[in-house]
């Protein structure tokens, strides 16, 4: 079976002063359809830029990120960019942005806009979708500048779910002071992936936000660790301490 | 920190405390046999803690020997013909259990095997090193896929109870999580830097 998504000896790196920065060092992993994967690990340690290129986001300098088979990193900008607005919904906290006067449905249902959709079959699934993330009726025709940051989370993840994609990718999604709401955030998520059939990559610093994901990795100094699980996440082994890996056992 | 007499605490000492105080708790919620209180007490403490059942009926048959526990031969509810040790809570239980939750315990010792391993690892070990701290980290992130996830619904307080439990299974094993990459970045950086 071909993985949803698969990184094969991917390497990223990022000039700091006069020298480069190893963010990701040829890591390899498979991630099957249906999957949700959690990637663990502190600030700065490669974590987005794993979610931005398992995105489409951004490129690798050097190995190969593919989707359903196909190495993302032949395709033509625009086809990347029908990727992004399509099977794969890209999703973090800090790319909130609300229009002056648009109301919460409208601010869902202008994602759909490459969808050819008309703009009330856009409003239904935008209202549909936000019911499903426990925004009701009366919230949905509220201004998305009076929003609370946990409100704004969820219609954050509404507009991700709208579009009903194949791969929802997000890079810490609901850091929200309140624990319960948090829980509650990440529960819903978590329930909207599995009965939709969407495959979850996510990453935190925290891993309670990571909990009840199928397969949990860390990520540290440019390499991933998963425990072993055939048939889900697969790290393959490599990169420069392949070697000691291999001696140790 | 309660200040209490050795006497009333000697049940605490030695290994295996907090299984023996939340043994003595569910015991106040509802006697039980050795086989019953060892599915509540991992249903409760949740599949990381791996509760052995052989342990559940030493540690019930240790508090029983400090009085903070009695058991009776009792018939099975579905074989009547068949008997099976019931225990039940004394008059010291709930004193002891109070005493159990004012009490600090000690400081538990943790990864003892890797960082004595540190602790005498020669330059040569490096790679060693890093691979068993790799291997560590894998069986800390199979742990935390192990534990029930919050539905983010509990309004109740043994829900809070579940959510702290979960917390703090989380709290440790991310601080491990951290403590392990960081120790294999040091190390790298100390390869590189004599390469």
């Amino acid at each position: 079976m071909t993985p949803l998504l698969s990184f094969l000896n991917v390497s990223k790196r990022y000039p700091d002063g006069g020298r480069d920065i190893l963010v990701l060092d040829r890591v390899s992993l498979e991630i099957n359809a249906g999957v949700s994967a959690g990637v663990l690990g502190p600030r700065r340690s490669g974590k987005s830029t794993l979610l931005r290129l398992a995105a489409g986001i951004a490129l690798p300098d050097s190995g190969i990120v593919s989707f359903e088979g196909r190495d993302v990193g032949q395709m033509a900008g625009s086809e990347r960019g029908r990727l992004l607005r399509g099977a794969i919904a890209f999703m973090s906290a800090s790319d909130w942005r609300a229009t002056a006067g648009e109301s919460v449905v409208d601010h869902v249902a202008t994602s759909l806009g490459s969808e050819g959709l008309t703009m009330r079959e856009a409003r239904r699934r935008a209202t549909r979708v936000l019911d499903r993330v426990e925004i009701g009726a009366a919230g949905a025709e509220e201004p998305t500048t009076s929003l609370s940051q946990t409100e704004r989370a969820r219609v954050m993840l509404a507009r991700a779910l709208a579009r009903q994609p194949k791969l929802l990718v997000l890079d810490e999604p609901a850091l929200l002071p309140s624990l319960g709401e948090r829980d509650r955030f990440y529960a819903l998520l978590r329930d909207a992936a599995q009965e939709s059939d969407i495959t979850l990559l996510m990453a935190s610093e925290e891993m309670s936000a990571l909990q009840g994901v199928g397969v949990l990795m860390s990520i540290c100094d440019g390499e991933v660790i998963s425990p072993q699980a055939r048939g889900t996440v697969v790290p393959l082994h490599g990169g420069r301490r392949a070697g000691a890996e291999r001696s140790w056992q | 920190m309660a200040s209490a007499s050795p006497e009333k605490t000697r049940w605490m000492r030695g290994p295996s405390t907090p299984l023996r105080g939340a043994l003595l708790g569910l015991l106040l919620e509802r006697p039980g046999h050795g086989g019953d209180l060892a599915n509540r007490l991992a249903a409760r403490l949740g599949e990381t803690w791996r509760v052995d059942t052989n342990d559940v009926y030493r540690l019930l048959e240790q508090l029983e020997k400090t009085g903070l526990a009695v058991s009776r031969d009792e018939p099975k509810r579905n074989n009547h013909r068949r008997t099976h040790l019931v225990y039940y809570p004394t008059e010291e239980s709930s004193a002891a259990l109070t005493l159990w939750m004012e009490t600090l315990l000690p400081r538990e010792p943790v990864r003892l095997g890797l960082q004595a391993k540190l602790s005498v690892a020669r330059e040569e070990d490096a790679h060693r090193l890093l691979a068993a701290l790799r291997a560590y980290e894998r069986e800390c992130l199979m742990l935390a896929q192990l534990v029930t996830p919050n539905d983010g619904r509990g309004r109740s307080w043994t829900a809070l109870c579940l959510d702290c439990t979960r917390d703090a299974v989380y709290a440790q094993l991310e601080v491990e999580i951290t403590w392990a990459t960081r120790t294999r970045q040091r190390i790298n950086e100390h390869l590189e830097r004599s390469q």
